[in-house]
């Protein structure tokens, strides 16, 4: 039997809107929950999702994707990658499983809101496949770490990190709380799928999957590769909502909901794919430099789909792009410092080849992090390991909830931007972070990060024992330097001969 | 590289496929250089991905991609190694085009 072609019965097919006679359209669709912003129903029938699939084609595709990532694994099962790997190589691995894998659900759960209460018939369609999408991201990155288990607990962590009161999980938490859990569909087309999507997670499934080919894990490139085709089609459902929203006026208040994601999503991967790709991945397996990667999706590629649709550049545009040169480093150092507070051991990535790509790559890093890096590494070759041991609590940002930082050394430009709201003092990171907190501060005011907690006397003992307690890592979980400090020892020889 | 450079990299109007590392990627771009042909088609290998790109507009015909892959081929079949695009996208059972709809 011939069957027709999708064109000839799409938009038939497609056309779902009605007339309720039982309910009003405002309960059926309450605005609240739709974020229409006024725009009527019929407003939104122009909208037209450029990525088009239909169920038959969805069912068949997705089979052939899983076979394959699947295969791919099943075929690697055997070899001796996960053994042979860098210790730092694992450490991504781990990081990005636990970060990650139930972020999925969140964004499914997201998905969900616009299959309901989407304005667009076309954008409840693709939604339900993204819901799907989603359902499979959740459960394949769930499955694939969970060989790792017996080899090495911190993989636990894919699934419990987000169980947990763990600092980076609360960080995590609340930026996708924020931008899938708590909005109404339309908000969320354009902040999930829009900003985050087509933007930011180019950057962790695509860009970091250059550098585990590099690395020789095939598995985990063919895995987040597969799952960045998902994201490809249904992170189209934001760019026709845009669209509308734009036509109809609305298109301030469009900017805003994409100003206020990008910075979001910018502060979360700065500091999941940031520290991976400049200091985690060996050096002779890095591709591209975490800025390099970011000058290729993020401005050369998503701002200018931005532009195209109608929107501008985010007001913190040159901010964001002068962080592009130092932030994941202060994380980085961060990450390092407070490492018994995550679920995966952090490689310290400064030996003195990796500190001349650096250089190379951040001119400067030398006179300002490099610095830093010194007096640790000092610390370490004189037998002094405590030293490089946290004791005090860093000031934490009440938006991003990851410690306030910035350029050490020659370059200083560490600084609070504080504001008082209600009595209450809160500190942020950046103009950027107050900004956000400042579009919505009820959404926002009553959160307390990890140090609000310890001050308010939630965690006992108030030490670092307590706070690990409290942070559910438990002895053989807790992170480490992931070479065991083996790298200190490339500056001995140079020091001693120095000395002679 | 300046910041100035840096913050004006959105200024181009590259568009095209970003593609998995996959059995079809050769014979996508053999397709794009025939069904673009006033345009250089760029190609840039980082072998989990491969971008492939032209200024203004890019089509991939189904027809053109059958005979580079010497079989049939489905036009939806693209997603399964489409990890990433840049510029805007129009998909039909016969093409799939990437656009900008603006010259910057």
């Amino acid at each position: 039997m011939a069957l027709l072609d999708r064109a000839e019965w799409y938009d038939i097919a497609r056309a779902t809107n009605w007339t309720p006679k039982y309910v009003s359209q405002a309960e059926l669709f309450p605005d609240l929950m739709t974020g229409a912003q006024g725009v009527p129903m019929e407003k939104w029938e122009v909208y037209d999702e450029p990525y088009k699939t239909s169920y038959p084609e969805y069912v068949r595709i997705q089979r052939e994707k899983d076979a394959g990532a699947y295969s791919v694994k099943a075929a690697l099962e055997r070899s001796r990658i996960f053994e042979d790997a860098d210790p730092g190589w694992r450490s991504i691995l781990k990081s990005h499983y636990g970060a990650i894998a139930l972020g999925e659900y969140a964004a499914m759960s997201a998905e969900a809101r616009m299959v309901r209460f989407g304005q667009a018939p076309g954008m409840r369609n693709m939604a339900t496949f993204g819901m799907m999408d989603e359902n499979r991201h959740a459960q394949i990155q769930l499955f694939f770490p969970h060989e790792y288990c017996p080899k090495d607990r911190q993989f636990d962590w894919a699934h419990k990190a987000y169980h947990t009161n763990e600092w980076a999980a609360i960080a995590a938490r609340h930026a996708f709380d924020d931008l899938f859990m708590s909005r109404s569909a339309t908000d969320i087309a354009v902040m999930l799928t829009f900003a985050f999507e087509t933007g930011f997670t180019n950057m962790q499934f695509l860009g970091l999957a250059a550098d585990a080919a590099e690395t020789g894990d095939f598995t985990f490139a063919s895995l987040i590769s597969s799952i960045q085709t998902d994201e490809s089609r249904h992170a189209q459902i934001g760019g026709p909502a845009l669209q509308v929203l734009i036509a109809n006026g609305r298109k301030a208040e469009a900017q805003r909901l994409v100003d206020i994601a990008i910075a979001r999503a910018w502060r979360i991967f700065c500091i999941l794919t940031g520290p991976s790709m400049d200091y985690n991945t060996p050096l002779e397996h890095r591709k591209q430099s975490f800025k390099e990667f970011m000058q290729e999706w993020i401005v050369g590629q998503f701002e200018r789909s931005l532009i195209d649709l109608g929107l501008d550049l985010p007001w913190y545009w040159e901010k964001m792009i002068a962080e592009f040169d130092y932030q994941h480093h202060a994380y980085q150092m961060g990450l390092w410092f407070w490492r018994p507070t995550l679920w995966w051991n952090p490689a310290a990535g400064v030996t003195p080849e990796c500190r001349e790509w650096l250089e190379e790559k951040y001119p400067g890093w030398n006179a300002t992090f490099g610095k830093c890096w010194d007096v640790i590494t000092d610390n370490l070759l004189n037998g002094r390991p405590e030293l490089t041991a946290p004791e005090t609590l860093p000031i934490v940002c009440n938006m991003s909830q990851i410690p306030i930082c910035a350029v050490p050394g020659d370059g200083w430009n560490v600084k609070d931007y504080p504001l008082e709201h209600e009595g209450r003092l809160y500190h942020f990171n950046s103009e950027i972070d107050r900004w956000i907190f400042e579009q919505d501060p009820a959404r926002y005011r009553d959160h307390m990060t990890l140090v609000d907690r310890f001050l308010a006397g939630k965690i006992s003992p108030p030490n670092l024992l307590g706070a690990l307690i409290y942070m559910n890592l438990q002895p053989g979980e807790m992170g480490d330097d992931a070479h065991g400090y083996s790298w200190v020892e490339k500056f001995r020889e140079p020091a001693k001969a120095a000395a002679e | 590289m300046t910041k100035e450079n840096v913050a004006d990299g959105y200024r181009n109007n590259r568009v095209g496929p970003v593609l998995r590392a996959s059995p079809i990627t050769a014979s996508v771009i053999e397709a794009a250089e025939e069904d673009n042909p006033d345009k250089t088609i760029r190609v840039d290998d980082k072998i989990a991905y491969v971008r492939i790109d032209c200024d203004g507009e890019l089509i991939l015909r189904r027809e053109t991609l059958e005979r580079a892959l010497g079989r049939p081929f489905k036009m939806a079949e693209l997603e399964v190694n489409l990890g990433s695009f840049a510029g805007r996208i129009e998909t039909t059972d016969d093409f799939v085009r990437f656009f900008y709809e603006k010259t910057l």
